[in-house]
């Protein structure tokens, strides 16, 4: 019967919407996830260098790994903050703010990658001093988007 | 009408005698250190976490004085004098205690103030920011795992420590009310006493002075990460 056929193509309709919202929503999870565990890497390496960097004589091949992991992560952090994936979405550090203020966001975002990578070139030479002056510099960005646009976390 | 000449070193207002109690070092230690543990609070929860960091290495120097004033200062300051076994505590309670300075129940109050105030510094000299852009000096003695638990058993630990704020605090003002005035005399360092008792026999102001030159001395040490061990 016709509006039984109306009534079967506007109920698959429905659900095909509402499954893609589901699977919107599925995205944003997983996009957080990877961007908690990214940020956990890069501190934990960042606090690996940090112990490396204070002790008598720093591993050039330890300094470089974990240089090489920041550096990594950092590029891909550009995927880490879309639209939606904020406290609105979940439990996350990241502020309603990032979006508010995204042209300064994403500019903070541009400087930790691109210290990131400095300091991946100065690990890459093997000058111990160049690295430790460019790691400081990359705590400095760490800082600087930190202090504005995350919030405290208590796992 | 006859001028009323006036007794032991009571002054001619005609205020009764007050005795020395409390000497200097153990007055500007217990004000400092309630001062210092409220900045300590305040700067972090402020983001001022290198105000914070030497906020705690002034308390840090407060309490090795203190330590070494518990075995060389006046006989009030002696953690001899005033640390008492469960006995005397219940002797006390049922009235049995006559003396100066700390009672053997206000004894167990300062004994628990004083460790808890330690654990929390000796948390922060071995913890690290949540990004290990501040890391307590003696951080490296332990692992980064290590580092990240003391910074979250640090914060923590406040409540202890504001819950034997309260204590005490509490504890003071239930003196109070039973006419027992306790807050003066830590601050002007005399009260009345029961002229019967034992007066108190004061330090000596060069061991005051050494003791807090070997407490700097100690912090520093530490602060430089405690070298051999901490480098």
């Amino acid at each position: 019967m016709r509006p039984v056929r109306t009534i079967l193509i506007l109920s698959l309709a429905a659900l095909g919407v509402a499954g893609a919202a589901e699977a919107a929503k599925v995205n944003i999870r997983a996009v957080m996830h990877e961007r908690h565990e990214g940020m956990e890497s890069v501190g934990k390496a960042f606090k690996a260098l940090r112990r490396e960097f204070d002790s008598s004589s720093p591993n050039a091949a330890t300094v470089r790994a974990s240089a090489n992991q920041i550096a990594t992560l950092a590029n891909r952090s550009s995927g880490w903050f879309p639209k939606g994936s904020g406290p609105e979405a979940g439990k996350t550090g990241a502020k309603p703010e990032i979006w508010r203020n995204w042209p300064d966001f994403v500019a903070k975002e541009r400087a930790f990658q691109k210290s990131a990578q400095a300091f991946r070139s100065a690990a890459a030479t093997g000058d111990m001093n160049a690295a430790k002056a460019r790691f400081a510099d990359l705590g400095g960005t760490c800082k600087a988007c930190h202090d504005k646009y995350r919030a405290e976390m208590h796992h | 009408m006859p001028r009323q000449v006036p007794g032991g070193d009571a002054p001619l207002s005609g205020r009764p005698p007050t005795q020395p109690v409390w000497d200097l070092p153990v007055r500007l230690v217990h004000w400092l250190l309630a001062g210092l543990i409220g900045f300590s609070w305040w700067s972090i929860e402020n983001h001022h976490t290198d105000w914070h960091m030497w906020s705690g290495f002034a308390i840090l120097t407060l309490l090795v004085f203190r330590l070494l004033w518990g075995f060389v200062g006046s006989s009030t300051a002696r953690f001899a004098g005033f640390v008492r076994g469960p006995r005397a505590v219940a002797g006390y309670l049922r009235g049995g205690w006559s003396g100066i300075g700390h009672n053997p129940l206000g004894a167990l109050s300062v004994i628990a103030l004083l460790a808890a105030v330690a654990v929390q510094v000796g948390l922060g000299l071995i913890a690290e920011d949540e990004d290990g852009l501040y890391t307590g000096p003696l951080y490296r003695l332990v692992s980064i795992d290590t580092s990240d638990q003391a910074r979250d058993l640090h914060e923590a630990w406040f409540n202890v420590i504001l819950a034997l704020i309260a204590l005490h605090v509490a504890a003071i003002l239930f003196y109070r009310l039973r006419g027992k005035r306790l807050t003066k005399p830590m601050i002007t360092g005399r009260a009345l006493l029961d002229p019967e008792a034992e007066p108190m026999r004061p330090g000596k102001w060069w061991v005051a002075l050494l003791s807090l030159a070997a407490a700097l001395a100690f912090t520093r040490w530490l602060v430089a990460g405690a070298p051999p061990f901490g480098t």
